[in-house]
């Protein structure tokens, strides 16, 4: 648990993450009311990585659920586990005949095992999906729905109820309540509009590309052996090029990678030729590096 | 500060956006946890619990310092650094300048400024009733500024220096003075924007919620005006997203399709051939539509809407191919892909200019023969063709043979009529048309035309 806001920065700072005050207000917030936070924004500015440390700040298991088209809730939420209910039956079928042993229609031994089938669809024989997981875990996790704008919107739906109550219902168990209510970040890019119901029932925090001194404070934090210098050059490059009409722009994480190279290659400055050579590590159409050579010369 | 922050809700909801009554409560909720004390947090907890997309953040942050700011900063008196002689001085050199300035030179000398009753006069009579929303608090305390004298304040400044030379007033004291007056000049138009601004924002809010009240919805869109259009298309963003919801529910509630033997069979292979699992086939199949619209002058207004919302519904459909017609006609999808129904003002030019040339007035069964010769195979038992027009065809033949033709070939050929029905030309030809169509929807404002856009989306 943070105590303060002062008390989210300093231990996401601990877990080499800057959170701008936005950042840290939000997870701050989420904590105390005890809401699922949305965050919007490009890729590659951290959002994911936001859930990671958060869990790791405040000693949570992280559980992650990776939205695709055509997501649903058996692989999201859980699944009976059919091979096991099999190997049992098989395992079981003497105790099967004793229980059935007597019955003189078929209605009555029918009658019988309907008695017991809850034995079969019991929790034992549930495999628990993230979301389960999630609900069910002994203790409190942080829940991470990534990219939830690449699943349908019928999976937006169905992540209402979760969501506002934590907890879900299957027909052969009835509810299941949150033994802890989890912390949920959603991420996305913003390739399609959210419901409105969804967003209503959330925080809201919009990640952008940051600027050139957080920036520069993420650079010197992750890669130490990059000297202030070419640091300094190099992320006015990066935020040079954001600038321009690309198809994707250099995200933190390539501007990372960057600076790794850069180190690897023990460049003394940015110029013409370690550009030249290194641009492909930042930009990743080739349209875009020939467009970004031809503009910084 | 609760009732500040429920007026701010207002003054949000007034200019557009939409903030819940649940937002609002935890947006209280929020502001009782993190207190009042840090205004960059306080902003920052108001933001995140009450705006949802990055859109409204430009109106949050325009309207924020409205509504929280410190009280406005006084102004400086410039008699309290000067001495005795100079303090006489520029008294008596400002009797001597006699004219419409005096209020304004007063004001900037003393540091009084104008009252809160004077500013709120001087408003009304620049147009602050008149006013749209906060954005033209510029507008309106440019007026006031012109009202007041501002414009010829340089001049008026010149020859109080002037006049305060004559009287032998040292260079440094009149330095001194000019300064305070700038200082104080800078700052009460400040604080009269931000007076304006909040006062335009307060009247926004009391004023009902025009779109809803007027029935913007159901007026006719070629009687709309530019600021309703305007209007209309913001609201045209959340009728996109109702839509969305509503087939997507509608999928999901849906029938659970055909019996699929083929996926049940192989999920039994994991339970040693036991179909424990019974597989459906959902029907996912997305309407692919053919849009075929007239673009004669009369129908502008409703070309645009209805682009707008077949595109912003892309992905809700399989695929759109457009066609325009009115004189001659042609395929326009390639046009469709290069705008952006968000952002783009103009979308029915491009599209108009496709179908340049050929003879002066629509004819819809030479258009209809085109279609017929050149992109037939557009059309296919899969496609919806929506045809938007009037059915006017300027006495030519109308060809319902090829309609016919087209009706047969589609899954549905459905009409969007913009016509009139207490109107209806001598030239229309809708009665030929009609017993070809499946359905015929009339299209005539944004609420008819979301309930058939609604109604293609069902199939």
């Amino acid at each position: 648990m943070f105590k303060d806001i002062q008390d989210v920065v300093s231990k996401l700072n601990d877990q080499e993450y800057i959170a701008s005050e936005e950042i840290s207000t939000v997870v701050y917030l989420a904590q105390q009311l005890g809401k699922p936070v949305l965050a919007e924004g490009p890729a590659g500015v951290g959002k994911t990585e936001l859930a990671k440390v958060w869990a790791s700040a405040s000693g949570r298991p992280l559980v992650r659920l990776q939205c695709y088209e055509g997501l649903d809730e058996s692989k999201a939420l859980y699944e009976w586990e059919y091979a096991k209910q099999m190997l049992y039956t098989q395992l079981l079928r003497d105790t099967l005949k004793d229980v059935l042993s007597g019955a003189k229609t078929l209605r009555e031994a029918s009658e019988r095992l309907s008695k017991e089938d809850d034995v079969f669809f019991s929790e034992e024989f549930l495999l628990p999906r993230p979301l389960l997981t999630a609900l069910t875990s002994d203790e409190p996790v942080v829940l991470l729905i990534d990219e939830i704008d690449r699943a349908d919107v019928e999976f937006e739906a169905f992540l209402l109820e979760i969501l506002s109550d934590f907890q879900v219902s299957i027909p052969e168990l009835g509810t299941i309540k949150a033994k802890h209510q989890p912390m949920v970040l959603l991420t996305s890019n913003n390739t399609r509009e959210l419901s409105e119901a969804l967003k209503r029932r959330c925080l809201f925090l919009h990640v952008d590309y940051p600027n050139f001194e957080a920036e520069m404070n993420i650079v010197r934090m992750k890669v130490p052996d990059l000297s202030e210098d070419l640091a300094k050059q190099a992320i006015s490059v990066v935020q040079e090029l954001r600038k321009m009409n690309l198809r994707k722009m250099p995200s933190i994480s390539e501007t990372l990678d960057w600076a790794r190279a850069l180190v690897t290659l023990n460049a003394k400055e940015i110029d013409a030729e370690t550009l030249n050579n290194t641009l492909n590590v930042l930009l990743k159409y080739e349209a875009d590096v020939q467009n970004a050579r031809r503009r910084m010369g | 500060m609760d009732a500040r922050v429920i007026e701010f809700v207002r003054g949000l909801r007034a200019a557009g956006v939409r903030v819940s009554l649940a937002e609002s409560r935890e947006a209280m909720q929020a502001v009782q946890i993190m207190g009042i004390k840090n205004r960059d947090m306080f902003r920052e907890t108001l933001r995140a619990t009450m705006i949802k997309e990055v859109a409204s953040y430009r109106v949050f942050d325009e309207l924020f310092p409205l509504y929280f700011s410190a009280d406005d900063p006084p102004l400086q008196n410039v008699y309290d650094d000067l001495d005795t002689d100079d303090q006489n001085m520029l008294r008596n050199a400002l009797q001597a300048m006699s004219g419409q300035l005096d209020d304004l030179l007063d004001w900037l000398t003393s540091g009084e400024g104008p009252t809160k009753e004077e500013l709120e006069r001087m408003a009304e009579m620049a147009g602050k009733n008149y006013a749209r929303d906060h954005r033209d608090a510029v507008y309106v305390t440019r007026e006031m500024l012109r009202e007041m004298g501002f414009d010829k304040l340089q001049e008026k400044m010149a020859q109080l220096v002037e006049k305060l030379l004559e009287m032998g007033m040292s260079e440094s004291a009149i330095m001194k003075i000019l300064g305070v007056m700038e200082a104080n000049q800078e700052m009460l138009v400040e604080n009269m924007a931000r007076q304006v601004g909040r006062q335009i924002a307060q009247d926004r809010a009391e004023r009902p919620d025009d779109l809803h009240d007027s029935d913007l919805m159901g007026k006719a869109f070629n009687s709309l005006s530019a600021p309703e259009k305007i209007e209309l298309r913001q609201e045209l963003g959340r009728m996109v997203n109702q839509l969305k919801t509503r087939a997507a529910l509608r999928r999901k509630r849906g029938d659970r399709g055909k019996f699929d033997a083929k996926g049940t069979i192989r999920a039994s292979q994991r339970t040693g051939g036991a179909p424990f699992e019974l597989k459906y086939k959902r029907n996912r199949q997305k309407p692919s539509l053919v849009l075929l619209l007239d673009v004669s002058g009369s129908l502008r207004e409703t070309v645009d809407f209805a682009l707008r919302l077949i595109y912003e519904l892309q992905g809700q459909v399989s695929k759109v191919r457009t066609f325009a017609f009115y004189r001659t006609l042609s395929e326009v999808t390639h046009i469709m892909t290069k705008i952006d129904p968000k952002n783009d003002d103009e979308i029915y030019q491009p599209v108009r200019r496709a179908v340049d040339g050929g003879p002066y007035q629509t004819d819809l069964g030479a258009c209809l023969q085109t279609f017929h010769d050149k992109h037939l195979s557009a059309v296919s038992n899969r496609s919806t063709v929506i045809v938007v027009g009037d059915g006017c065809n300027s006495y030519n033949d109308p060809r319902g043979d090829l309609l016919q033709d087209l009706s047969r070939r589609a899954k549905k050929l459905i009409w969007f009529n913009t016509e009139d029905p207490y109107q209806i030309q001598d030239d229309s030809d809708m009665h030929v048309y009609e017993p070809h169509c499946d359905a015929i929807y009339p299209v005539r404002n944004l609420r008819q035309l979301s309930a058939a856009v609604d109604k293609i989306l069902i199939d």
